[in-house]
């Protein structure tokens, strides 16, 4: 399926997208737009203005998304609060992490394409995903 | 505002900035003071009533975007728009009204961590809240006043006499309370 989103990625994009990819679409394909109206017809957008994988009652897109999808991943759930903080930064959960990820996610942004963001933060939100799956698990910080 | 950094800003001429102009029904409130809470935050400049103001970039214009849909889902009107003020003058302006709401919020932050010192009851809790409400005031200060070093100067002596006196006596202070 096709998929896309506003050029110029930054936390919560590059979140969605990886969510997508590895939970929702196996052979999602994104594209990058710099207007609203530059959506290919067969791509289904999000985090964009208007749309309704988009910002919705407070919620992230990342968190829209989980919710439109039906996702009950606890471990997801944690990145959602991650993601939400590091793009909104409102408090809403209490998540540290969010403005190390920030940085380190407009660093890439000053740095790489939107496509390589994507091909370099895959492998970290894996990564992220497995940290907090054990630290579930364990019900503490994993080693 | 540093001054190297006001006159790049002078030399290029007005910059960017993305508006945003909205309506939001007077009831219900609860959307309506979520959508001023947002706008607070961001530390925009209010040009005047339904329209305020940031320094376009990729990141302000996207924080408003949002605002604005919001302001639609709950009835109202939003749409973003980038402009720039016609004299350096105007911009400077509003610029200089940025800086001045940014140096009462670090002015308040300085004194308390003055007053904490003076009282003794600078404790570890006390740093972090202060700490956080700096970032929280960085976050939002386009254009830098003078009182943000002096704010960051307060908070650091009073983190460094705090771990002294924490490391000497290891005496609780009063409790203090949360921050909401």
């Amino acid at each position: 399926m096709k998929w896309a989103t506003r050029a110029r990625i930054h936390i919560d994009r590059a979140a969605c997208a990886w969510l997508i990819d590895r939970h929702i679409d196996q052979d999602a394909d994104f594209v990058f737009v710099t207007d609203p109206v530059l959506v290919p017809e067969d791509a289904t957008p999000f985090d964009m203005r208007g749309v309704e994988l988009g910002h919705h009652g407070g919620d992230c897109s990342f968190e829209t998304i989980l919710r439109r999808y039906r996702l009950m991943d606890p471990v997801l759930w944690k990145l959602a609060e991650i993601v939400h903080e590091a793009d909104l930064d409102d408090e809403r959960y209490d998540a540290p992490e969010a403005p190390g990820l920030d940085a380190v996610l407009r660093g890439l942004s000053m740095t790489c394409d939107d496509n390589r963001i994507l091909e370099l933060s895959g492998p970290m939100f894996d990564g992220l995903y497995e940290y907090y799956r054990r630290a579930t698990l364990m019900g503490r910080e994993p080693a | 505002m540093a001054e190297d950094q006001q006159r790049a800003r002078e030399a290029r001429g007005p910059g960017e900035w993305v508006l945003l102009c909205y309506r939001v029904p007077r009831e219900p409130s609860t959307p309506r003071i979520a959508v001023w809470r947002k706008l607070k935050r961001l530390g925009v400049a209010q040009i005047s009533d339904g329209l305020v103001a940031l320094p376009a970039d990729a990141r302000t214009q996207e924080q408003l975007e949002w605002i604005a849909d919001e302001a639609i889902e709950a009835g109202g009107t939003g749409a973003i728009w980038l402009a720039r003020p016609a004299t350096l003058a105007q911009e400077r302006e509003l610029a200089q009204s940025m800086a001045d709401a940014r140096a009462a919020e670090y002015k308040a932050v300085a004194k308390a961590a003055g007053e904490a010192a003076a009282a003794g009851t600078g404790t570890a809790s006390v740093v972090r809240r202060l700490r956080a409400e700096l970032r929280r005031i960085g976050r939002r200060d386009f254009f830098p006043p003078p009182e943000r070093d002096r704010a960051n100067a307060a908070v650091r002596s009073l983190a460094d006499e705090t771990s002294l006196s924490d490391a000497v006596a290891m005496q609780p202070g009063p409790p203090e309370k949360e921050q909401a």
